[in-house]
């Protein structure tokens, strides 16, 4: 135990000694942030808004149609390496086939290999439709690097993962006893492409982290997954 | 630390500064505009205003026991917690770190508490190469300068400037499109990234019942400093823990609707611990550092509530005194309305003595502030500490007690009202304006014009108005 600590503390407790800065007021069951209609069509919803901070989102009604998509994709963004996440952790079968099919190098490993991949192929653990968010934990077979270093991040969901708000993610994984906060070491929200106001707030995106992302959204099926 | 004393001079010199006036109007527009927006669309922006200012009073109230319990549960996670009194202890403790883990080359994500220590200097002074990561704090790492806004470092600087640095410093084609320069720099900094042996970060929100921090940000360079380097260091003040996943909810949502008009940023980063035996990447080791650096000291004070800041930057976009002399006035490294309260807190109320009079006390801080903190009322407040500390000018005193003379005897507010009413009528121009005022009064006229006071005072044209009222018949 380092003194720093405990004098750091205790000169806390003696602040906090005579009486609390704030009157402990109770605190009610917290309002959401976001409007949002009882019977919002949570699919649209997550579309438009991931629309509107530049995702771009493709729609497909069954695994066929998304690895057409998928295969689309990349003939047209001529991607040559392609990192991802295990295929168990994408809701489409097929992808390693795909990949080679196509003639596309898989790189993975260190960051500074993951870096020369064109895109990134990674699933996604749940979706937020009022804010177009999506949420990404790390674990085994999911490294944090599938959806950062590659220009080109192509993030696979299925309708079933969609839930309406923040705040309805946080009340799931309260339930699950907020297991996921302890079991990784990396959750992360992506709400659109990487952007920067920095220059006279003039908003511009692609920084540092990818420069595109795309949903490949498969509707009305259940992903099979840990 | 005395850089605040030259504040009336580095605001004359804002004040003519063509380049950073327009900066400034620009940026600070679209701030307003982009929070008025994003608060305007919430179910109710009163009521979660107030619901974040609860979660932040809740943690300030059991602060000792909150951080004890992150503790706790960052070790749980297989992270390292370490202890900061000062600056001071925060740089030192960072560099036992760089040598313990033979660190040569570091990249730093945005942290203000990393600016009051100015660590970059302690880290550059033993040798070690730091790259700040996000795009305008490297920009005015490149530039030698400080930032002057706690969310956009680089808002003093247009955009013709910006592209005029990386032209001289690292030879970019000229442009004056921010999308071109903005691409330069990914290029450059991609290769820091991945030659990085530690990654610095900030914390926002250190959420205590798992042991988490959370980091805001929209570029992607904190994500990238704090998963590519072998060692992750996040630092904190203390007053950045909060209790529960829920005030994390609504916290991050405001914070991002305030900052910059957004419904969330980009990324919103959760990490708990070093990576896991099992998962393929992320930092080998993580720290935590936290700094106490004065705070411990506010919270026994009445100002307590200023801890209770998100560091959003709302207050500073809307704050018609930041709108026109910009951050680096200010002098130290938070500017703007809470700065004006921090600066003389952190500092000593003496090292900082002009900054709670610049304000014009309009409230247009409070009123953008997401968390309701009351910042007029604590300027006034630590005007009132500098005159009991003794920091007043005699004309000032003898002004004062002169009005408290006045506002004591009605006979004497009124024949001084009518006196002053005489006095000033006399001086005017055509216009009811006063030019020119002998000293001490002459501070004022020299930037601005004196009004007249009115021939009938309020009181008299009141009484007037009830009689003729009183009269029947006549209209009101």
């Amino acid at each position: 135990m380092s003194s720093a600590r405990e004098d750091i503390l205790s000169r806390l407790r003696r602040a906090l000694a005579q009486q609390p800065p704030f009157p402990d007021r109770p605190r009610a069951a917290y309002l959401p942030v976001t409007r949002l209609s009882p019977d919002e069509d949570l699919k649209a919803r997550f579309i438009a808004e991931c629309e509107r901070v530049k995702g771009i989102v493709r729609v497909a009604p069954d695994e066929a149609a998304a690895r057409d998509a998928l295969r689309d994709l990349l003939a047209d963004r001529n991607a040559r390496r392609v990192t991802m996440w295990d295929e168990a952790h994408i809701p489409l079968s097929g992808v390693a086939a795909l990949l080679q099919d196509l003639g596309i190098a898989r790189v993975q490993g260190d960051p500074a290999d993951v870096a020369a991949a064109d895109v990134g192929i990674t699933g996604v653990d749940w979706a937020i439709a009022a804010t177009g968010t999506l949420v990404l934990s790390s674990g085994p077979g999911k490294p944090r690097m599938a959806s950062l270093l590659p220009p080109i991040h192509i993030a696979v969901l299925t309708e079933d993962r969609i839930v309406p708000r923040l705040e309805d993610y946080i009340a799931a994984e309260r339930t699950r006893q907020l297991g996921v906060f302890r079991r990784s070491s990396n959750v992360t929200l992506i709400t659109g492409s990487s952007r920067t106001s920095d220059i006279e707030m003039h908003p511009v995106f692609g920084v540092h982290g990818p420069l595109e992302l795309h949903v490949i959204l498969i509707e009305n099926l259940r992903a099979a997954r840990g | 630390m005395s850089r605040t004393d030259q504040f009336s001079r580095s605001v004359t010199v804002a004040l003519s500064d063509i380049q950073l006036q327009t900066a400034l109007d620009r940026g600070t527009t679209r701030g307003v505009n982009g929070r008025i927006a994003a608060m305007g669309e919430t179910t109710d922006a009163d009521a979660l205003r107030h619901q974040a200012r609860l979660a932040r009073e809740h943690a300030l109230n059991h602060l000792p026991d909150l951080l004890e319990q992150l503790e706790r549960n960052v070790i749980a996670n297989g992270g390292h917690v370490l202890w900061a009194r000062d600056a001071a202890e925060l740089n030192q403790v960072i560099l036992d770190l760089c040598q313990q883990h033979g660190v040569q080359r570091v990249t730093k994500g945005k942290s203000m508490v990393t600016e009051e220590s100015e660590l970059n200097h302690a880290l550059e002074a033993r040798g070690i190469e730091v790259t700040e990561s996000d795009l305008g704090e490297y920009i005015i790492q490149l530039a030698g300068e400080t930032p002057s806004h706690i969310v956009f470092p680089m808002l003093h600087k247009t955009k013709e400037a910006t592209a005029q640095l990386l032209h001289d410093k690292l030879g970019m084609p000229m442009t004056d499109r921010p999308e071109d320069m903005t691409r330069f720099v990914r290029g450059v900094m991609r290769r820091k990234y991945l030659e990085a042996d530690m990654g610095i970060s900030g914390v926002n929100f250190a959420i205590a019942e798992t042991g988490t921090i959370a980091t805001v940000e929209n570029e992607g360079n904190n994500r990238l400093s704090t998963s590519a380097p072998r060692v992750h260091v996040a630092v904190m003040g203390v007053e950045k823990v909060i209790a529960t996943w829920e005030d994390y909810a609504i916290l991050v949502q405001l914070l991002a609707r305030s900052a910059t008009g957004q419904r969330l940023s980009v990324y919103n980063n959760l990490m708990s611990g070093p990576r896991r035996p099992d998962e393929p990447d992320g930092p080998e080791v993580f720290y935590l550092i936290i700094m106490d650096n004065g705070r411990s000291r506010i919270l026994g004070s009445e100002y307590a509530e200023s801890l209770a800041c998100i560091r959003c930057g709302a207050c500073l976009n809307a704050c018609p005194v930041y709108q026109n002399i910009g951050g680096h006035a200010y002098g130290w490294v938070y500017p703007g309305p809470i700065g004006s309260i921090i600066s003389p807190l952190l500092l000593g109320p003496t090292n900082a003595p002009k900054l709670p009079y610049a304000s014009s006390l309009c409230g247009a801080c409070q009123a953008a502030c997401p968390v309701e903190i009351s910042i007029p009322d604590m300027l006034l407040k630590l005007r009132r500490d500098l005159v009991q500390a003794g920091d007043a000018t005699f004309a000032w005193r003898a002004g004062m007690r002169l009005w408290r003379q006045a506002m004591l005897s009605p006979a004497l507010y009124r024949s001084g009202g009518w006196l002053a009413g005489l006095a000033t009528q006399m001086l005017a121009n055509a216009d009811g304006k006063i030019e020119s005022l002998p000293p001490p009064l002459k501070a004022w006229t020299d930037s601005r014009d004196f009004p007249a006071f009115a021939k009938q005072p309020f009181r008299e044209r009141l009484k007037q108005r009830r009689r003729s009222k009183e009269e029947p018949g006549v209209g009101a």
